[in-house]
């Protein structure tokens, strides 16, 4: 008899990129040698950051001025991530069922548990065949670039809550000219930060049920930091990373 | 002993990975797990891992190259150990530039090198027992070299002198007497671009003889009262202009034989079969550079005069590629007609969805036993090829069974 898989969820509220990187980097790795013996789901923000996947492409980074560029290991292209985006890291072992051990179904299960989640809020969310990431009305609403070793995942997705889309004229967003990027504020039209950002997260996690087939519990020691905490900290953003037209 | 490093599948259906970087090059030392390189596919990337100790020794691919999953992409072993003979792909790498890795070059018959090194007649060389032996076992190619004994025989110091020319090096001085057809213009070959349509065959037909099972029936059809019927139908339609062909008889037949056996007339889709209740008749026409199959829709119904006129407008708009999409697909069985080739008999290659096709040779006067006697009448070889996966043996047969009921005795048809 097997026991249902769960996914522990951990809300860490605002962590620099590089810290979320050496901690993902280290969650993998010890699910990898199984020292950790569960899956996890990151849950956080960034403040500004531009990142390159293995795909990149220089000419992709119009305006690489003024933000923090890592250049990471990752698939895909060029992405943005800031505040009010959230953004999730799955360290899932896809060795076991009900995962699988083909990253073109984590892919698409990805997509699926972000389109389930935007259909919660009431949001009409579909693939874009041939550009991995979810797409509302035509526009790119979520980003996908994920990493595996021995079949542990690390990076993930990048779902626009209430994110300052301006930052993105800064990139050609994964690589795709003449994309439109979009948010949940921006197709919901109104609402409060706070109040959008939590229904986001749990729309995720019920998103993640319902794709993968698993229970999401949330970490133990309770949330580091509450989400809609962090989002007041927006507003002290550099004034070198304001949009320059 | 070294270990082989395989490209990994990233997904069960992954044919071909693309190497985006290593992050290990050749002489660092590996341990079992340690990363080696990244793999990309989609959005994601996965990492190749060590499964051996040691050292790479060597990388076969460049960042950058997409390869075959399975594919040796590179070796681990001890320092200073060399990949075996099996690694195949780092020694030949090596070596190919010293060999002529490109075609050879245009023989030049001005200059034919061949008349001053090699005797007159050049598939009899005259040369000492001696030099033949030391010759055989240097590898040298006796006709390539000069004979100082005499009448310009061979002796043993020309061959000791001779560059030794192993037989793949000797290779293209052979050449000159091959392929008689071909026409020398001094360019060893030539190159044409795929068109556009011989693409889609190229892709088309291969994705039908590969994974389609085909299997093939064959039978010998009486064409005499065929024939028979024929010319009195067109002395009658000659008044009225318009001529019915053997291909019109046997489009007919053809429709009507699969009228009586929709296990024939099917479509084979991933998770179904689809048996079609209208009667298309797919007809193969050879056009410039390729072939494309034409479509009678609902044969079956259509008369002769009417099928004839409709194949040799379709044919037509075919040779000048006028044929709109919706006249060259959907058929649901094909006829591909080679009788005008002179060909007794042939096997067509099926047409994707379709279960089955019938391959039609050449109308020929042959003696068969009539009784006691021999008589000479009018046969065709008829060849069904079968999508086993639609349709079994017997079930194949019975068509073809039909069909050769209805070209022996044309009234058949009517009934």
């Amino acid at each position: 008899m097997t026991e249902e898989r769960t996914i522990e969820v951990i809300e860490a509220g605002v962590m620099p990129y590089a810290d979320a990187l050496d901690w993902q980097r280290q969650l993998a790795a010890d699910r990898i040698a199984r020292r950790l013996d569960h899956d996890v789901l990151l849950l956080l923000e960034h403040p500004p950051v531009v990142t390159l996947g293995r795909n990149s492409h220089a000419a992709h980074l119009l305006r690489p001025a003024g933000v923090a560029v890592f250049e990471v290991e990752r698939g895909g292209d060029v992405t943005f991530h800031g505040p009010g985006q959230l953004v999730g890291y799955p360290i899932l072992d896809l060795s076991a069922p009900p995962y699988k051990q083909d990253l073109h179904w984590y892919l698409r299960t990805l997509e699926h548990a972000l389109i389930e989640s935007l259909g919660i809020l009431d949001i009409p969310a579909e693939r874009n065949p041939g550009y991995t990431g979810v797409w509302t009305r035509g526009k790119k609403i979520a980003s996908i670039g994920i990493h595996v070793k021995q079949w542990v995942t690390w990076h993930g997705f990048a779902l626009n809550v209430v994110t300052d889309l301006t930052y993105f004229d800064r990139i050609v967003p994964c690589g795709i000219r003449g994309v439109e990027m979009t948010s949940i504020l921006k197709e919901q039209g109104a609402g409060s930060r706070e109040q959008l950002w939590d229904e986001a997260v749990s729309a995720v996690v019920n998103g993640f049920e319902t794709a993968f087939g698993v229970s999401l519990i949330p970490c133990p020691e309770g949330p580091a930091r509450r989400g809609h905490e962090s989002l007041r900290t927006r507003a002290v953003a550099e004034p070198g990373l304001q949009p320059t037209d | 002993m070294a270990t082989k490093v395989h490209m990994e599948a990233l997904s069960p259906t992954m044919e071909e990975g693309r190497l985006v970087k290593w992050t290990k090059h050749e002489g660092d030392a590996v341990k079992s797990g340690d990363t080696l390189a990244e793999v990309e596919t989609d959005k994601a990337i996965m990492e190749l891992v060590a499964r051996a100790d040691g050292q790479l020794i060597k990388v076969v691919v460049p960042e950058g190259s997409t390869v075959p999953v399975g594919n040796v992409v590179a070796w681990i072993g001890k320092p200073g150990e060399k990949v075996d003979g099996d690694g195949a792909v780092a020694p030949a790498a090596k070596s190919a530039p010293a060999t002529p890795a490109k075609a050879p070059p245009a023989p030049q018959p001005t200059t034919a090198p061949t008349a001053s090194i090699a005797p007159a007649d050049a598939t009899r060389v005259k040369a000492s027992p001696l030099a033949k032996r030391i010759a055989r076992e240097a590898g040298v190619d006796l006709k390539l070299v000069q004979g100082s004994g005499p009448g310009g025989r061979v002796i043993k110091r020309d061959v000791e002198g001779a560059p030794v020319a192993k037989t793949t090096a000797a290779a293209p001085a052979a050449v000159p007497r091959a392929t008689p057809d071909v026409r020398r213009t001094g360019v060893p070959y030539e190159d044409v671009p795929l068109t556009q349509i011989r693409k889609t065959i190229a892709k088309r037909l291969a994705a039908s003889i590969g994974p389609v099972p085909h299997f093939f029936l064959t039978t010998e059809i009486d064409m005499e009262r065929a024939a028979e019927a024929r010319e009195a139908l067109n002395k009658q339609l000659d008044e009225e202009g318009g001529k019915i062909s053997f291909n019109d008889i046997i489009i007919k037949a053809v429709a009507l034989a699969l009228v009586r056996h929709r296990a024939c007339n099917a479509w084979f889709q991933e998770d179904h079969i689809r048996y079609w209740n209208e009667v298309h008749i797919g007809m193969a026409v050879a056009i410039e550079d390729g072939l494309i199959t034409p479509v009678i829709r609902n044969a079956d119904m259509k008369s002769l005069r009417e099928i004839g006129a409709e194949a040799r407008d379709l044919a037509g708009k075919a040779r000048s590629r006028r044929l709109k999409p919706e006249e060259y697909t959907g058929s649901t069985f094909s006829v591909s007609n080679l009788g005008m080739f002179d060909i007794d008999q042939f096997t067509a290659v099926i047409n994707p969805p379709e279960a089955g096709i019938v391959a039609i040779g050449t109308i020929m006067p042959k003696a068969v036993p009539d009784g006691d006697r021999v008589s000479v009448r009018k046969r065709l070889r008829v060849t069904m090829s079968c999508d086993h996966r639609v349709i079994d043996g017997a079930t194949g047969a019975a068509f073809l069974k039909t069909l050769k009921q209805m070209l022996e005795n044309p009234l058949a048809m009517l009934l």
